[in-house]
């Protein structure tokens, strides 16, 4: 497939990393710097221009485009380059990039003339939320509508001995749920029913939420559901992620240190509390109680700034912390420093717009370790191999089906169950099996 | 240097006025001039009747011509009115009303108007709709007199300002602000973006509102149910229940009607009580959900049931009366006083303190934002309770921001602190009042208790009208002493006016530049 890509920053960066094997890559950016970082490390071809100007567009090939992604960093540019994209490349489709809930709503209306949409915010807000139900989860993902969840946990110490250290075929592993793959160090392995989870893996589980509701209580038997969450920092995410977990029942708290974003965010989320303050000041987090908090999340605008009032935070007796890393090297920093979950928010954008370059019967892909394993949602030809075999039957070739949905009901299989054409498929593989998997199905 | 320095501290000018007062002469003068025309109706009551018609064509013909002499006198003024000038408009306005409807009483008033002062209160009584009044011997008043008593209070009701607006072009720029000053509660509710639409809504609403009374009333004379009330009556009594001012034709109030005229009357105070855009919404445009959703009439509605439900307990715990009587007399009490219509069914200054006390309290509650009821109002009670829960929250953490909402929408700050302004202000006018009033009584021995002085200064600062003692509904204010009396007419002019609009005539800021 021919991708065309506007912009070559960090979400840029990370789309080209992912669809670099198997695609065929256009970027277009208007700094020759960042596109000579790309070059040197994968096989792309760049253009120099301006993604607003409908005549570097033509320039650099977009009428032949199979995918159009506008990724930079403005809306504005995004916007105007994803309506000219959408004209000269009349068999692409179009997926643009943005920072404001606003046109996400306007596509939805069917104003904007784009064929998609994705907003930053909002999918981090989104995979903040999943995080949050599952509060032992490291990485979580929905499909099929939220019937099927994909978690990746790590394995406490102190994890339930129903389902460590013995042989998965034996475990009492929550109903309907999977281990998909367990990662011990280097290594990850696609279990079979004679290996066990150990104490330190980090293992991935598919199934329905209830299931991954209840593997998160097995591994880390501390942690109990969230009810009370703290936000740092009332910007577009903080506000986004507020208005996710409010729409939850979640009760949630907002810190923010300038006042007149913290007076525009009172107005527009009324059932938050929002306090003025930096929230680093030890006489504001005891009176407040900010300790108390089930958990805490930190979407402030600068890094450091949230690395540090997380390990406060922490000192206070925050139980579970979630970090917003904003350049890509903070994850390990975040994760180095004990912060529980760090969140990239491009990374995220990133991963929302590679589902797009998939098969168009591909409805959803979800990267798991960073780019090493990804989750597909296939619908199954009349003309697959697999139809009409239960799931026994089908050979382990480095894939595991965790669901299917039929008739828009989420099926969890056992070895009896049989495949039929035209199901939904949701699917654990390793990337660069995928091509191949979606092929036989 | 030395000789600048020297020059400057010598011819240092004076500071210059900062208001414009020939613009502001010359409209009071074109608002004086329509206003005189309002002589017509009582001028074709006396004639129906066959009564003397001079008093009320001299009244106009001396308002009209003054006017016109003030408007012609500054003609050369080219300069608009602005926000300034807008206060001293609406402040001298109502001044001038007053004296207009006092100038009937002075020709024809007879010994218990025909006194300047009394007349004036009259006047003021009338324009401002409070319904106190100096009249103690009813059937002396001819029965055009005693119409135009009435229809000073439902002029006044929804304002002359406002009515200027809707039909004087000339005041459709600049409005806006006199509108605000004139027109009872915090903002006016926004039913359109040009005022002269809103002005024309809300006085459209409330003629139509009267007709309605005046027919519910009239047909319970037509078919027999209540032989007092005449097609007079009727109209006589539309004209004070709408614009919540209180006066009436009868000595003994209301009472003087059937059951089923004051249950009629009752729900129309109930009505006048209540936001005109919002009756405009759900009626007019037949959006009846907007009343639930809206939250002073949520509060307006449960205050006027919990008050009149605790009202009929004492009055039938306490045997006054019983049954539908007592139920009747404490819904009637309740919405009478708490609108600030100041009507009456019975002689409630003869009633128990405990029920004197419940009154009193409903005398600062007053209507909704955007009624023609007086006093504090539903709505600043509503966010003034909304700022002290806020305070209370920011005692404990200082660092809460907590946006004050009304249906849903955030009040801006400024808004607020005008309540709380106000409401200082209020009862500051109040005290002052009552002070006057209690000295005044103690040196002339005027029988004027303590409580009584206290309830008399409310009910003219929130335009209620009776009070306690010899001044309850069916008294008099006569006997008070001439300083209570402008001191009265002090208070139900700032009553009217909201006093802030008033008190900002007294800064030195407001004056010079």
């Amino acid at each position: 497939m021919k991708v065309f890509l506007i912009g070559a920053g960090q979400v840029g960066f990370a789309i080209v990393d992912a669809l670099h094997q198997d695609h065929e890559l256009t970027v277009l950016d208007t700094e020759a710097a960042r596109l000579a970082a790309l070059t040197e490390r994968y096989d792309v071809a760049t253009y120099e221009g301006d993604g607003t100007s409908r005549r570097d567009l033509a320039a650099a090939g977009v009428q032949d485009a199979d995918l159009v992604i506008a990724c930079t960093s403005r809306d504005e540019v995004n916007l105007v380059a994803g309506m000219f994209a959408r004209r000269e490349a009349k068999r692409g489709t179009t997926v643009i990039r943005t920072s404001n809930v606003e046109y996400v709503e306007l596509w939805r209306a069917g104003q904007l003339d784009v064929d998609f949409v994705v907003c930053s915010e909002l999918e981090t807000a989104h995979a903040i939320s999943r995080i949050i139900g599952v509060p032992a989860a490291r990485q979580t993902d929905v499909f099929a509508e939220g019937q099927v969840q994909i978690v990746e946990f790590d394995v406490a110490d102190d994890a339930s001995s129903d389902v460590i250290n013995v042989p998965l075929r034996d475990a009492k592993v929550p109903k309907d749920s999977k281990v998909a793959a367990i990662i011990r160090g280097e290594d990850t392995l696609l279990p079979r029913g004679d290996q066990a989870v150990l104490p330190g893996d980090r293992i991935v589980v598919i199934g329905p939420p209830q299931a991954a509701q209840a593997w998160s209580a097995l591994l880390a038997p501390g942690d109990a559901t969230v009810k009370d969450v703290v936000i740092y920092g009332a910007g577009r995410v903080g506000s986004a992620i507020a208005r996710v977990l409010l729409d939850q029942g979640i009760s949630v708290r907002l810190i923010e240190s300038s006042i007149e974003r913290a007076r525009v965010v009172a107005e527009m989320l009324p059932a938050a509390r929002v306090y003025n303050a930096t929230g680093i000041d030890p006489d504001f987090l005891d009176r407040e109680r900010i300790g108390q908090a089930h958990a805490a999340i930190f979407a402030m605008r600068d890094d450091a700034k949230n690395l540090y009032a997380a390990s406060l935070a922490e000192v206070h007796g925050v139980g579970f912390t979630i970090g917003i890393a904003h350049e890509p090297v903070s994850v390990i920093a975040f994760e180095h420093a004990g912060i529980d979950v760090s969140v990239n928010p491009r990374a995220v954008t990133a991963e929302e717009i590679i589902r797009f370059a998939h098969d168009p019967r591909t409805k959803q892909v979800a990267l798991l370790e960073g780019t090493r394993y990804e989750v597909l949602d296939v619908t199954t030809r009349d003309k697959s191999e697999y139809v009409g075999k239960t799931f026994k039957e089908m050979p382990i070739r480095g894939a595991l089906i965790g669901a299917i949905v039929r008739d828009g009901r989420a099926i969890f299989p056992h070895g009896d169950d049989v495949l039929e054409a035209g199901d939904r498929v949701i699917i654990f593989t390793k990337t660069e099996d995928a091509p191949r998997v979606v092929e036989a199905l | 240097m030395r000789l600048t320095a020297a020059l400057g501290r010598r011819t240092r000018p004076r500071r210059r006025l900062a208001v414009d007062l020939p613009a502001t002469i010359n409209l009071v003068g074109m608002l004086g001039k329509y206003l005189g025309l309002a002589a017509v109706l009582p001028i074709a009551v006396a004639l129906w009747y066959g009564e003397s018609f001079w008093p009320f064509l001299a009244a106009g013909a001396i308002t009209s011509g003054t006017g016109f002499a003030l408007e012609r006198a500054t003609a050369g003024s080219t300069r608009r009115v602005g926000v300034r000038e807008g206060f001293l408009v609406v402040a001298a306005t109502w001044l001038l009303a007053a004296g207009f409807a006092s100038l009937p009483y002075l020709f024809a008033g007879g010994d218990q108007l025909g006194h300047p002062i009394d007349a004036y209160l009259e006047g003021m009584s009338g324009f401002t709709t409070t319904g106190a009044s100096v009249v103690t011997d009813f059937d002396e008043l001819s029965r055009s007199l005693g119409m135009w008593r009435q229809f000073t209070q439902w002029l006044g009701g929804m304002g002359i300002i406002v009515l200027a607006i809707a039909v004087l072009p000339r005041l459709r720029v600049g409005g806006r602000q006199m509108m605000e000053s004139e027109l009872p509660g915090p903002e006016i509710a926004q039913l359109s973006e040009r005022i002269a639409h809103t002005a024309r809504v809300l006085w459209g609403l409330y003629v139509g509102l009267t007709l309605a009374e005046t027919l519910a009333l009239a047909s319970l004379g037509w078919l027999g149910i209540d032989d007092r009330m005449t097609e007079y009556q009727a109209l006589a009594h539309a004209f004070t229940t709408m614009p919540t001012g209180g006066f009436s034709t009868q000595a003994n109030s209301i009472g003087a009607f059937s059951a089923t005229a004051q249950w009629i009357i009752a729900l129309f105070m109930l009505l006048a009580g209540a936001n005109f855009a919002l009756m405009y919404r759900g009626f007019v445009r037949r959006r009846p959900r907007v009343f639930l959703r809206d939250e002073e009439f949520r509060l307006y509605v449960a205050l006027a049931l919990a008050a009149s439900a605790a009202l009929a307990v004492e009055i039938w715990g306490y045997g006054i009366a019983e049954g539908e009587e007592a139920v009747r007399a404490g819904v009637f009490q309740t919405v009478s006083i708490m609108t600030t219509t100041g009507y009456a069914s019975m002689d409630f200054a003869l009633w128990p303190t405990v029920c004197l006390l419940s009154l009193f309290a409903l005398m600062f509650v007053g209507g909704s934002a955007g009624s023609t009821g007086g006093s504090i109002k539903v709505v600043r009670h509503l966010l003034l309770a909304k700022i002290l829960r806020r305070e209370l929250d920011q005692t404990v953490s200082p660092e809460v921001v907590m946006p004050i909402r009304l249906n849903g929408a955030p009040v801006d700050e400024r808004t607020l602190r005008a309540i709380a302004a106000f409401i200082l202000l209020y009862v500051g006018a109040w005290g002052v009042g009552a002070s006057v009033i209690a000295i005044e009584s103690a040196l002339g021995n005027v029988p004027v208790g303590a409580l009584d002085a206290l309830a008399i200064s409310a009910t003219a600062l929130g335009n209620v009208g009776p009070a306690f003692g010899v001044t309850g509904p069916f008294g008099s204010f006569a006997p008070l002493g001439d300083a209570s009396k402008l001191t009265l007419i002090g208070l139900m002019w700032l009553g009217r006016l909201e006093i802030i609009p008033v008190v900002v005539l007294l800064t030195r800021h407001y004056w010079r530049l």
